[in-house]
């Protein structure tokens, strides 16, 4: 029995379940279903916890290592990152949208090919940890706990990815209440959408943690590289689509911040930011050869 | 009306051509459009270098897209673009654009937030056109609330300052300056990182070496040499490969100056130059020894039992009057006829074949090839009733060690630095100013706040919520 399956197995259900309540909470308008689909997601979130950490006393190494561990920590990140939007804002209805994308995360996870999924000690490149750490840890005999530029490369990554995601629902539900909003029509599903400009401003928000996150990300993932492969950056396909992604948001921002491109185009960038996300994710990983070709 | 258009033609005509036409390139960089153009060129052609394989030789661009398009991707430079001069133009421009901008938008924004400061400039009625504004009318006379609203502002950290003309009282509020410039210091960031990889390209290089144990390698632009000592590969249990190793001995001169063991992930920094292990392999034209075995011409069988011979070894062939030396390998034997010589076709072992010197006594009697996969294709010993087998061999593994010398990456570690800090000014730190007016109306107070922020209106509302309920609490 490996537990990290039967938590993933859990999870599952979980995000099912969260995604059916939160559409739930949306069309019904019950307080009592949106309380439950809160709960539901901290539930989800507990049991992705655990699928991570049960994964890396499986494999002996911080659960960052293939594309299945990967894309579990997408779907925490983006649980969590959701959460703490939705405590901070207090709405709920872009948890129909960021819980519905959960699901399908987690579903394309399961549908990944075995030789993505399984439990492989690193190969030598992807053994990465900081000295002071393991000189720390080994005192205590725990010096495999240790992690490195690699581990928090893949940490901070991953948390732009969930803030982009987050984005990307907020920009889709925007799109929806924008059209609403300037036709003047009425449709009480869509009326519950909070404010286009709030939306809006959101949506932003959300790309102002996942810009710089990336930028750590994409840093982190130099220094690693400087003591990997040779040279802090090398033109691989993934640090290239990361720069592209980056880009993107650089633009986003530039045209927002400083022109005042909101609404409508301020969406569409998102969009399309979040298109070059997943392909950066998927996209290099399945189509383009390159050192990041293991996950 | 006239006057004043002459006035400008003056002026106009005044102006020396290299100053109009300087003025018309400043006014070019200094747009946020250019700024949003070149970031979008930037990404977009970015994915040509991602999908079309980059420094290839030019048949490989023949053989995948043919040859209008080979001559298209070679004119271009799309083999190398990221190395191209036009990318570098484009980041030539990024970098002209961010300096104007600094330039154009840094000075103002400094002096309007200093000169902000003072609670006389205002009048009420601007309160009204915040973002978020609210009056109160508070209970308690206006000293009292003055005092109160001065304690609220201060309870949530705002700077304050104040001033009374009118029988009113102006306060203006703010938090957060600083991180209004976040983006310049990001900015500044991206210039120190472009110039940390300038100075990478203009004074460093990259260089790889195969070394085998024993041997020296030297090292391009420095007074001092490397040799490697050891090499070795550990596994995991499952036979997969865990790690592996060089052990490197500097020398200096004559002198041992330094040793230490590399691995993947754990480079030599030794005078600037970073020596990384990147690859190993098996060594293309050297083994460290072979097994061979005498046989019987006639009837195929053995003659006594395999031997093995050590590189550059001679050897007598027990049981024989034949000695032996173990002169050359190749790993995937190819003859070249045109200038006679033996060589490998690829580094790996398809086609593993040695040289050897056979003796008899003192007297060099042959030297053929023996082939691992085709025993006895040419007779070894011509003139003999023996012939020579070639069964096995230990190869030799070489350490691929990969040089790199680059003078910038402090500069762009430092760069990443700053970056980071900006960031968390620019996204993390909100400027946020309130404006407030207090005056008496009729019996009670009178308090009008009014907020703008850069950034999130979302806090600055939570904020003017809590100092509002903290005035009111009193």
């Amino acid at each position: 029995m490996i537990l990290s399956l039967v938590f993933f197995s859990f999870s599952f259900a979980f995000y099912i379940l969260t995604a059916l309540l939160y559409l739930g909470n949306w069309v019904f308008q019950k307080k009592w279903l949106g309380q439950l689909a809160t709960s539901m997601a901290v539930v989800a979130l507990f049991s992705t916890t655990m699928i991570l950490i049960m994964r890396a006393g499986e494999s002996g190494h911080a659960p960052f290592s293939n594309l299945y561990e990967s894309m579990v920590l997408f779907v925490w990140a983006t649980n969590l990152g959701y959460l703490m939007m939705e405590y901070k804002y207090k709405f709920k209805t872009a948890g129909a949208f960021v819980m519905s994308f959960e699901f399908l995360a987690m579903l394309s996870a399961t549908m990944l090919p075995y030789r993505y999924k399984s439990v492989e000690p690193l190969n030598p490149a992807l053994q990465n940890k900081w000295h002071w750490m393991v000189d720390l840890f080994s005192r205590f005999g725990l010096e495999k706990y240790a992690i490195g530029w690699l581990d928090f490369h893949v940490f901070t990554t991953f948390i732009g990815y969930a803030a982009f995601a987050i984005s990307f629902g907020l920009a889709i539900m925007f799109l929806l209440k924008n059209r609403y909003e300037t036709r003047g029509r009425n449709n009480a599903l869509i009326g519950s959408l909070p404010e286009a400009r709030m939306i809006d401003e959101l949506s932003y928000r959300a790309i102002a943690w996942g810009f710089p996150f990336l930028a750590v990300g994409i840093v982190t993932g130099a220094i690693w590289a400087n003591s990997a492969w040779g040279a802090y950056w090398t033109w691989d396909p993934k640090e290239t689509w990361s720069l592209i992604t980056w880009f993107i948001y650089a633009a986003y921002l530039h045209a927002r911040v400083t022109r005042g491109w909101r609404g409508r185009k301020a969406a569409y960038l998102s969009i399309a930011g979040f298109l070059a996300v997943i392909f950066l994710y998927w996209g290099v990983s399945f189509v383009l050869p390159g050192l990041h070709a293991y996950a | 009306m006239q006057e004043k258009v002459n006035e400008v033609a003056v002026t106009r005509s005044e102006r020396v051509w290299y100053q109009t036409v300087g003025s018309k390139v400043w006014y070019f960089f200094n747009s946020l459009t250019l700024t949003i153009f070149v970031l979008m060129t930037l990404a977009g052609s970015s994915i040509f270098g991602t999908v079309i394989e980059q420094n290839q030789q030019a048949s490989q661009y023949f053989a995948a897209y043919g040859e209008k398009w080979t001559r298209v991707i070679l004119y271009t430079g799309l083999n190398d673009m990221y190395h191209s001069w036009w990318f570098a133009a484009l980041l030539g421009v990024l970098t002209m654009n961010i300096i104007v901008c600094t330039f154009e938008r840094f000075p103002p924004k400094w002096k309007g937030l200093l000169a902000n400061k003072s609670p006389e400039k205002f009048e009420p009625r601007i309160i009204d056109k915040c973002s978020y504004h609210q009056t109160l009318n508070c209970p308690g006379d206006v000293k009292e609330v003055r005092e109160r609203v001065l304690a609220a502002f201060k309870k949530k950290r705002f700077k304050v300052s104040s001033s009374s003309r009118e029988g009113g009282h102006y306060f203006y509020a703010r938090k957060g300056v600083i991180g209004r410039f976040g983006s310049d210091v990001v900015h500044i960031s991206l210039l120190l990182i472009l110039l940390g990889a300038m100075v990478g390209s203009y004074y460093g290089y990259k260089d790889f070496r195969i070394v085998y144990v024993g041997t020296n390698m030297t090292v391009p632009e420095t007074d001092f040499e490397v040799r490697l000592d050891k090499f070795w590969i550990d596994y995991y249990d499952t036979g997969q490969i865990r790690q592996y190793n060089s052990l490197l001995t500097v020398i200096e001169g004559e002198e041992e100056v330094l040793t230490k063991q590399i691995w993947v992930n754990e480079p030599l920094f030794y005078k600037g130059i970073r020596f990384y292990q990147s690859s190993f392999g098996n060594a293309w034209d050297r083994i460290n020894s072979a097994n061979m075995v005498l046989v019987s011409k006639k009837t195929r069988m053995a003659e006594g039992s395999e031997f093995t011979v050590g590189w550059n070894e001679v050897k007598q062939i027990p049981g024989s009057r034949y000695s032996i030396r173990l002169a050359g390998y190749t790993a995937d034997f190819a003859y070249d006829e045109r200038n006679n010589t033996v060589f490998s076709q690829t580094a790996e072992a398809n086609n593993p074949a040695i040289s050897v010197e056979v003796y008899e006594g003192e007297r060099l009697v042959s030297t053929p090839w023996l082939f691992l996969k085709y025993p006895g294709i040419f007779p070894a010993i011509p003139d003999s009733e023996y012939d020579l087998v070639f069964t096995d061999y230990r190869g030799i593994l070489y350490s691929g060690i990969s040089l790199n010398k680059d003078p910038g990456t402090n500069i762009v570690w430092l760069g990443t630095g700053v970056m980071g800090l900006g960031f968390i000014l620019a996204f993390f730190v909100f400027h946020r100013r309130v404006w407030v007016y207090v005056r008496e109306n009729g019996g009670s107070t009178e308090v009008k706040l009014g907020g703008l922020t850069n950034k999130n209106n979302f806090v600055l509302e939570k904020d003017i919520k809590e100092i509002v309920e903290n005035i009111n609490a009193g």
